[in-house]
């Protein structure tokens, strides 16, 4: 709301960097919004997420702090205010499902991982809706989530998409993408781009598993159901039980999605396909929480965190995802334990087999205990 | 610019499809014809770079390759939700719309 301001012409970015840091609430935002317009910061958008968290963040007492903003179908951003903590629901029901699914993605970041907000550092969370017009799409821009009303200015009778938010996975898709851009930074292309996208679709559904509290073997695994209105033949957009078989429909096409190495997609479009092949990582993510079975956040999903968090990097690709989240089962729950071996057996369900995770696992598992019993001389010593 | 054809794809997006569209200005009918000829007028489309997007595409968006054929040769521009000015969001609204109901591939 504070976009169509103007001060650039006169202020020089060091003053902008000191009002963005110590003005008011209204004063930061406008401050912001001209660095954002400035030459200096074309392209730096991880620097100006980082800079508008720091300036947002909310103090150590914080917890949620969310404002879902309507762009009136204008592509301006972020829009006009219309709802932030605190307030009552809104009237405007894509308002509200921006507003719950941010807060239920916060819930399960910071009560499960005990990660405060995207930034970790108590971020605030912002949303807008009504993004342009006929616009089929939700994306991260690098600061925010932004959500269209799919084809809501086509006749109900050619409408394949409806509104973005209508699915909660797909808001906690968009907040995972913030949580990447601040912990692994996976390059947005190739193999570093399709895993983004799978920790984006992981914790996205790992989100509605907790909200609904269903078990892994419970939860559909679907991306983005009724996304999809009934002229589609279609469950969702991605489907990471069975990848490949979400929709298939004689205007969408068939899903493209491989849940196996041999069958990766090798194309240019859509930043090398990141949202084909991250079937592979999804699939392998999903045979590890049905492996586990029960609530697929607590373990399979506190693995694929840490890998996150303090494993992968910017160049990562599916066999260092596949490594580094053994290794992490190794560390949490020890080596040759039954969580490691889940991994282990998800990858290899996908064609990769696991290497790099410290020394063979005993044939006969043996968790976290029995390897310190061992350490200390109190169990006999593992079989070879 | 006496514009003759404009091709436009569409591609990654959180759906990741692609849909594409092939548009003879002849056959639109003359008020959208028109108001495309002004919009890439306003926009000195000739003039513009042909890569406008950001280093890195910011996860989800759009990616927007528009080609513009004219007498005297054809110009293509790629840009994106992010990196795309507000002056073309007309532009890519209007191409947008053309092309939604195709055939996704």
């Amino acid at each position: 709301m504070h976009k169509h301001f103007s001060v650039n012409c006169f202020l020089p970015p060091h003053i902008l960097i000191n009002i963005a840091t110590k003005g008011t609430d209204s004063q930061k935002l406008l401050a912001i919004s001209t660095l954002k317009t400035s030459e200096q910061m074309r392209g730096q958008r991880q620097a100006l997420a980082e800079f508008t968290a720091a300036a947002f963040r909310v103090a150590a007492v914080g917890g949620k702090e969310r404002v879902v903003y309507d762009a009136k179908n204008g592509s301006g951003l972020p829009g006009t205010i219309v709802r932030k903590e605190g307030d009552p629901p809104s009237a405007d029901v894509a308002v509200n499902e921006a507003f719950e699914g941010s807060g239920i993605t916060y819930d399960l970041f910071n009560d499960v991982y005990q990660r405060n907000s995207i930034d970790a550092n108590g971020m605030r969370l912002d949303s807008t809706v009504h993004y342009r017009e006929g616009y089929d799409n939700a994306f991260w821009d690098g600061e925010q989530m932004v959500y269209g009303d799919g084809d809501e200015n086509l006749p109900v009778s050619e409408r394949l998409f409806n509104r973005f938010t209508i699915a909660l996975d797909i808001i906690g898709h968009e907040l995972t993408h913030g949580v990447t851009q601040f912990e692994a930074k996976l390059m947005y292309s190739q193999q570093p781009g399709a895993l983004n996208e799978s920790m984006s679709d992981v914790f996205g559904s790992l989100v509605k598993q907790y909200k609904l509290q269903q078990t892994a073997t419970e939860a559909d695994w679907i991306i983005g159901q009724g996304l999809l209105t009934e002229n589609v033949n279609g469950v969702g957009i991605r489907s990471m039980k069975a990848p490949g078989t979400a929709y298939d429909d004689p205007v969408l096409g068939k899903d493209p999605q491989p849940a196996h190495m041999r069958d990766y997609v090798n194309t240019i479009a859509d930043n090398g396909g990141v949202h084909i092949n991250s079937g592979i990582p999804n699939y392998a993510f999903y045979v590890t929480a049905v492996e586990l079975g029960g609530y697929a956040w607590e373990k399979a999903g506190q693995i694929w965190y840490v890998a996150l968090k303090d494993k992968l990097t910017a160049n990562s690709k599916f066999q260092d995802c596949a490594n580094l989240t053994y290794q992490a089962a190794g560390e949490l729950f020890g080596a040759g334990s039954i969580e490691q071996q889940a991994v282990q057996k998800g990858w290899m369900e996908v064609g990769l087999t696991v290497s790099g995770g410290g020394p063979t696992p005993p044939p006969d598992g043996g968790g976290c205990l029995e390897a310190l019993l061992r350490l200390i001389g109190a169990a006999p010593a593992a079989k070879r | 610019m006496q514009v003759e054809r404009i091709k436009f794809e569409r591609t990654g997006g959180f759906a990741g499809m692609r849909i594409a569209k092939d548009l003879k200005l002849e056959d639109l009918p003359d008020e959208q014809a028109n108001s495309i000829m002004e919009l890439l007028d306003d926009l000195d489309f000739e003039e513009l770079p042909e890569q406008m997007m950001n280093k890195e595409s910011m996860p989800d968006e759009f990616t927007y390759t528009i080609t513009v054929e004219t007498k005297k040769g054809e110009h293509t521009v790629v840009t994106g939700d992010t990196s795309a000015p507000e002056k073309m969001q007309e532009l890519l609204q209007l191409l947008n719309r053309l092309a939604r109901t195709q055939k996704r591939q």
